[in-house]
């Protein structure tokens, strides 16, 4: 059965996904000085933040969900009695409540860790929250999960979402592994020095033929899913290309056919060069191969919502037929040599099937292929 | 349409054996006393366990049980294997690692953190940290969805095995009972006015393809709503057995109900829910194929 975007939607730093394409076409960055934490504390001192509230609230990822949720819902105008499911993904969930309940007194409860409420609010008819913490890759399991539901026939139509904020101990690593941490992310340059957090979130409606009103944005042919099984933090090459293999025998499609990849880009010392060397195994012999973009350098790593962020701006680029280049790219690595990074200026192009990769703590890996509709 | 079984199970809670949680429970270890966490090493072996938080250490005893691997035998070592994935289900696994790291920030010790703490600030390093030891290279995911987390496991499980995605699931749920994972659990509603402590434990079960094993019992996921089922009353509550499982629970459950279905008479058809107000209803049927002698 085949699987469609019905609707999307995305935040982040630089605004809702019209607002944040608009700003990738105009190359902007999002980064401003780190909110909320003590940056000599953490040794971070940069961010991607949403523009909110100060003083720092708690549950503002479940805020931000339910507003993705609650505006792709109603985009995609979904079929009176249709079965719908959610499935959240994310990387630190609501361990920034645990933290400052622990370190501040502030309230929270068990049951704020996870997303079901936050589906309440914006979606009461669905029947199932299922909540998945799969690191920096979540979004895309939750994507790979959501059409296997709606290809198995469990459900009519699923919301997948994926939303981050920071968390102190994840911002300590941070400080904690790069002796001076980057003040932007720059995506598959030679100069690249590490990766800062941005907060985000996302959504996307999946649904079978006719559950939906709206027009299909696009076609979702395949997830491939992998775990590398190797290292607890470093990515490794094999497992990568085992998703993105996956990935294409799902989709049915060969690697020539791959038109656009919005790749994971995270600006760290070891997922780019992997990534990149990734991606030439994959396409190697293809002439000219796939456009090569990356949104991170923009709007910061989102973690959970990374992967359907990435998403929904490449739908934006299948619609307007414009490719963003990479915020953040002037020199790229020696391991991409080969790759048609989109530098400098966007490129007016039009994609059919777009690869869009996550790669997760852990080694674990989601990459998803979408055709035009 | 593809039926799920489930062919291996393991409990393993510290400080009970499984015949005396399922009372009558026959079968290998089933009289064996589980370890507690940091004497993992006698089940596992010591090499790799020096960084692992507790309940991981419980999920990977529950694995290494499952998986039929004698105390103290190494696991196999070779490529991941991608045909096998792993579901895990824990909520409040990382909580006291995520908790330290920040009190040491606050202290101003934060060149003190060790960066092998690193995998523990992330809320998959339980699903990560089994794939790794065990060399699951298919896809390895992590569900915290409170309550329900465990029976969302062991459904999301039975969906990759339903989609092609991996020949055998390795679905395991655990929860540590450290000081920050018990205050934090004893913020949860109340059932009743009461609500039984956390207790640190893990389970797990594997599933494959029910046309691989033709005597194991079969696993249906119930859809259905929350509410449906207000006012039944469980043949055996696992809670009042041995305490909150909570994230572990729903797949002790299974555990629990693959060992009695069918081997003993008039239980062909074991129904499992867990439910709680802010978490939502699950419900999974776990039905014989061999009748109750």
């Amino acid at each position: 059965m085949p699987v469609t975007v019905a609707a999307s939607a995305a935040r982040t730093c630089l605004g809702d996904d019209a607002a944040t394409f608009a700003a990738l076409l105009r190359g902007e960055c999002g980064v401003t000085d780190l909110r909320y934490f003590r940056a000599g504390a953490l040794n971070v001192r940069r961010g991607y933040h949403i523009a909110g509230p100060r003083p720092e609230r708690p549950g503002m990822a479940g805020r931000w969900l339910a507003g993705c949720v609650t505006e792709a819902v109603s985009r995609a105008r979904l079929e009176p009695g249709c079965r719908v499911a959610a499935i959240i993904g994310t990387g630190l969930g609501g361990l920034r409540d645990v933290e400052r309940w622990a370190a501040d007194g502030q309230p929270t409860r068990p049951d704020q860790l996870h997303f079901a409420a936050a589906i309440r609010a914006a979606a009461p008819f669905a029947r199932t929250a299922i909540t998945i913490s799969n690191a920096c890759s979540a979004g895309g399991y939750a994507l790979a999960l959501g059409q296997d539901l709606v290809e198995l026939g469990d459900a009519d139509a699923v919301i997948v979402a994926g939303a981050d904020s920071m968390t102190e101990s994840m911002l300590a690593m941070i400080g904690r592994f790069d002796a001076e941490p980057t003040d932007r992310i720059r995506p598959f340059d030679s100069g690249r020095a590490g990766a800062l957090l941005g907060e985000g979130a996302a959504a996307v409606v999946l649904v079978r033929e006719g559950a939906a009103a709206a027009p299909a944005l696009a076609r979702l042919l395949g997830c491939g899913l992998s775990c590398d099984a190797r290292y607890e933090t470093a990515p490794d090459l094999a497992g990568v290309c085992r998703a993105m293999r996956d990935a294409l025998d799902r989709a049915g499609r060969s690697p020539a056919d791959v038109d656009l990849v919005l790749a994971h880009g995270t600006g760290t010392r070891l997922n780019d060069p992997t990534e990149a060397a990734a991606l030439r195994e994959i396409f190697a012999g293809q002439r000219p191969g796939p456009l090569v973009t990356a949104v991170k350098g923009a709007v910061g790593h989102t973690s959970g919502a990374s992967a359907l962020t990435s998403l929904t701006l490449g739908l934006h680029s299948l619609r307007s037929g414009m490719v963003p280049a990479i915020v953040g790219l002037s020199e790229p690595l020696a391991e991409g040599a080969g790759l048609r990074f989109v530098r400098g200026a966007p490129r007016r192009s039009r994609p059919r099937l777009m690869q869009v990769n996550a790669f997760g703590f852990g080694g674990v890996n989601a990459v998803a292929m979408l055709e035009a509709a | 349409m593809t039926d799920v079984a489930v062919t291996a199970w393991s409990l393993h809670v510290p400080g009970t054996c499984p015949a005396a949680v399922v009372p009558g429970l026959a079968g290998p270890g089933s009289e064996v006393e589980a370890c507690s966490p940091d004497r993992a090493h006698e089940l596992l072996g010591r090499k790799g366990l020096l960084n692992k938080d507790a309940a991981t250490r419980l999920a990977l005893c529950a694995v290494h049980s499952a998986l039929g691997l004698r105390p103290g035998q190494g696991r196999a070592v070779g490529p991941p294997d991608p045909s096998v994935a792993v579901v895990a289900s824990s909520n409040l696994g990382n909580v006291g690692a995520v908790t330290d790291v920040v009190a040491m920030v606050r202290d101003g010790r934060r060149k003190q953190i060790s960066p092998l703490a690193a995998p523990g600030v992330s809320g998959n390093v339980l699903s990560s940290a089994v794939a790794i030891w065990f060399g699951f290279g298919g896809p390895a995911l992590m569900i915290c969805s409170g309550a329900a987390s465990g029976l969302d496991a062991v459904t999301a499980g039975t969906r990759l095995v339903r989609a092609g995605r991996a020949a055998r699931v390795v679905v395991v749920g655990a929860e540590p009972a450290d000081e920050v994972a018990a205050a934090l659990h004893g913020l949860r509603e109340p059932v009743r006015d009461a609500r039984p402590p956390l207790r640190q434990g893990s389970a797990c079960v594997i599933l494959e393809p029910a046309g691989q094993a033709p005597a194991a019992p079969l696993l249906t996921p119930v859809p259905g709503d929350p509410g449906e089922s207000a006012g039944e009353t469980a043949a055996m509550d696992l809670t009042a057995a041995v305490g909150d499982l909570y994230g572990a629970l729903g797949v002790a459950q299974t555990a629990v109900a693959a060992a009695v279905v069918g081997a003993r008479a008039g239980v062909d058809r074991v129904r499992l829910i867990c439910r709680d107000a802010p978490d939502g209803w699950r419900a999974v049927d776990v039905t014989a194929r061999v009748s109750g002698r």
